[in-house]
């Protein structure tokens, strides 16, 4: 019938369509294939050339890298030359210090005149060597009344620093016994601008000696809340020389100004112990003893004694010494009699930190056989510490003298002092 | 014949010396090579410095400068080498002028407030804060009146208020500290004696 009919029809279209439409799709498919194919293309093409500059980019920046790393190299070999040349000064064996004080000063002696009395210079010469070999010496250039410019050697000595504890010394130095003139005599040191009584030249305290000296110091091992030490010097010396009086028949002076020469040719023994059972506290012990002659006579005792100590406490600071020469008897001798120096002082001084200014009183007296150079004295002192090494000090001392002697006139002194 | 007797007397006691010295000085090169400790140096400075003259400022000299003078006062107060060492060690920390990084802000050496007040500012301002030798102030006075930025700056810069005979050395003398550390010791000593 008709559906007989239909179906080959329909079954030929279908036939018909699938014929067509297979190429008509396989056409298209083709096309887009071809679209693709260029992109990729295209895009293999700009990945390529991504590349290249990755490439090269990465090239760049390792060379840079490396540009980069020389020249830090190139800084941090300049730093460590620079470093090294830097750390000479600080690492060469041989080294020269200058050090030193000087100090000007006013003068009103009741009642003589005022004057501007003073203008001493001391360089300190510091050669050394490592921290075995030290040379220190100092000088001293001061204008005498007459205007002549006299000059010292205050001392010298080449020091061995052989290990910790013990140092060699051999020259002229600052006589061991006592403490003031080994320590406390610099102008920017002592705080008052006097020397106490019978601590000067050529009076109860020996200045100076030549020798050969031992010093050093040591941790005393006791179980202490603080750690205690001992300082120790011991000396052998050339010692002091004798000086006659005018009229030749009386011992007045003992000189320790520390001479090159041993004429009676004996040696002078001695040393000084200090004991630090706390920091702030030093108790000192000095002592020594030798022959001593005129010339072309037998020899005689000599003896020295001396005892210090200092205190620190705050603001405050007291110190005191004792020191004793004694020259025996010998009937035999133009100057037959015995002689003794003795001098003592004792000295307080508060700091006023707010103000800088410092409060000073000391007292001291000076005995002797010899009348006439006996003092006894009372200082008072207000210093301006510009600096603590650098300080305007005025003093009043009421001196008790030989009468008609210099040592029985009160004195007014303003010092200006720089230790540096 | 008592210059004979002397000199017997001079030459047995150099004998007598070199007898002791030279052992003791090979006894002493062992001993000897401790290296200069800054915060023992700063005890041993109060300690010594000051007793024969005032105390001199760390600052005034430079390093290489500082050697011959301690050398120097080494053999004048007779302190040991070891004392010398150490407060040469202090002087040449204190004479610094401290360089402040950025990036050391916040670094610390890992020690607290407490461990750098005992081991760096104990031997000048005491256990107690109230100062261990002259010259040194109550630092409950400063830390009461002064603001914190204040403080923090002297610490690390160092400070020396008109008048007064001694400074505050830069970091206390010890150029390892940075800031964080310093503002931990500060914690610790406004905690301690404010
Ligand atoms: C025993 C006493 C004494 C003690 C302790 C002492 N000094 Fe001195 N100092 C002196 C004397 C004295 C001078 C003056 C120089 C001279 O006369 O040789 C001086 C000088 C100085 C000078 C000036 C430069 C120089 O070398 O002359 C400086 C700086 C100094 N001392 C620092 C110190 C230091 C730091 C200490 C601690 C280690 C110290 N002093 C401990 C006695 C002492
Ligand atoms: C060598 C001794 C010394 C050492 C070590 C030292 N100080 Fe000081 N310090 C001083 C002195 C001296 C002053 C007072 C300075 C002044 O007022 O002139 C001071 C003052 C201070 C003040 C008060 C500052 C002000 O503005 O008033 C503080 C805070 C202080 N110190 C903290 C420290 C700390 C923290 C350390 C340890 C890291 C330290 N100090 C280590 C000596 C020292």
């Amino acid at each position: 019938m008709n559906s007989s009919l239909f179906r080959p029809l329909v079954g030929s279209l279908c036939v018909l369509a699938v014929i067509f439409l297979f190429p008509v799709q396989n056409l298209a498919a083709a096309e887009d294939t071809a679209a693709l194919k260029a992109r990729i293309e295209a895009l293999e093409r700009e990945l390529d050339e991504i590349k290249a500059i990755m490439k090269e980019q990465t090239q760049q920046s390792a060379i840079k890298e490396e540009e980069v790393e020389e020249k830090i190299e190139a800084v941090q070999r300049d730093v460590e030359a620079t470093k090294s040349a830097q750390d000479e000064w600080k690492t060469y064996a041989s080294k020269v210090h200058l050090a030193g004080y000087g100090a000007v000063g006013y003068t009103n002696d009741d009642p003589k005149n005022d004057r501007f009395s003073q203008v001493a210079f001391n360089p300190i010469f510091h050669y050394s060597f490592n921290d075995v070999i030290l040379l220190e010496s100092e000088l001293e250039l001061e204008i005498e009344d007459d205007g002549e410019t006299e000059l010292a050697l205050e001392y010298m000595t080449i020091d061995w620093l052989v290990n910790d504890y013990i140092t060699i010394l051999a020259g002229k130095f600052l006589s061991p016994l006592g403490n003031f003139r080994a320590n406390l005599h610099p102008a920017w040191v002592n705080k008052l601008p006097s020397a106490p009584s019978g601590f000067g030249h050529d009076q109860a305290a020996p200045v100076a000696d030549v020798g050969l000296q031992l010093r050093g110091g040591v941790p005393i091992p006791m179980r202490l809340r603080y750690p205690a030490y001992a300082n120790y010097k011991v000396f052998v010396s050339n010692g002091p020389e004798l000086e006659l009086n005018e009229a030749g028949d009386e011992i007045e002076a003992v000189e320790s100004a520390g001479v090159v020469s041993n004429e009676d040719d004996n040696f002078l023994f001695g040393g000084r112990l200090g004991l630090l059972p706390i920091p702030s506290l030093e108790i000192g012990g000095s002592a020594a003893y030798g022959d001593l002659a005129l010339e072309d006579e037998e020899d005689r005792n000599y003896t020295v004694w001396g005892f210090d100590g200092h205190w620190i406490w705050k603001n405050l600071d007291v110190r005191g010494e004792y020191i004793k020469q004694d020259v025996d008897s010998l009937p035999s001798s133009v100057a037959p009699d015995e002689q003794k120096w003795e001098a003592w002082y004792a000295q307080a001084a508060y700091k006023l930190f707010s103000t800088k200014f410092e409060f000073v009183t000391r007292y001291s007296d000076y005995n002797s056989s010899h009348a006439d150079v006996e003092q006894e004295q009372w200082a008072l002192g207000l210093n301006y510490l510009i600096l603590p090494n650098a300080m305007v000090k005025f003093a009043y001392e009421f001196n008790n003298g030989f009468e008609n002697e210099p040592t029985n006139d009160d004195r007014l002194f303003i010092q200006f002092a720089y230790g540096f | 014949m008592s210059n004979s007797r002397y000199k017997i007397v001079f030459y047995a006691l150099s004998l007598v010396t070199a007898f002791i010295l030279f052992p003791a000085s090979s006894y002493a090169a062992d001993k000897s090579n401790k290296a200069g400790d800054v915060s023992r140096g700063s005890r041993e400075w109060a300690n010594n410095c000051n007793r024969c003259h005032n105390l001199r400022d760390p600052k005034e000299f430079r390093d290489d400068m500082w050697e011959p003078i301690v050398m120097h006062m080494r053999v004048t107060a007779g302190l040991t080498g070891q004392q010398a060492r150490d407060i040469l060690a202090f002087l040449q920390a204190s004479n610094f002028t401290p360089v402040t990084t950025g990036t050391s802000r916040g670094a610390t050496l890992g020690l607290t407030g407490e461990q750098i007040f005992k081991q760096t500012c104990i031997a000048c301002h005491g256990a107690d804060g109230k100062g261990a030798i002259p010259g040194i102030p109550d630092l409950k006075e400063r830390l009461n009146s002064k603001s914190e930025g204040v403080l923090l700056g002297h610490i690390e810069n160092g400070f020396q208020s008109p008048g007064s005979p001694m400074a505050m050395p830069p970091k206390g003398g010890n150029p390892n500290l940075t800031s964080g550390d310093l503002r931990n010791v500060l914690e610790y000593i406004e905690e301690e004696f404010k």
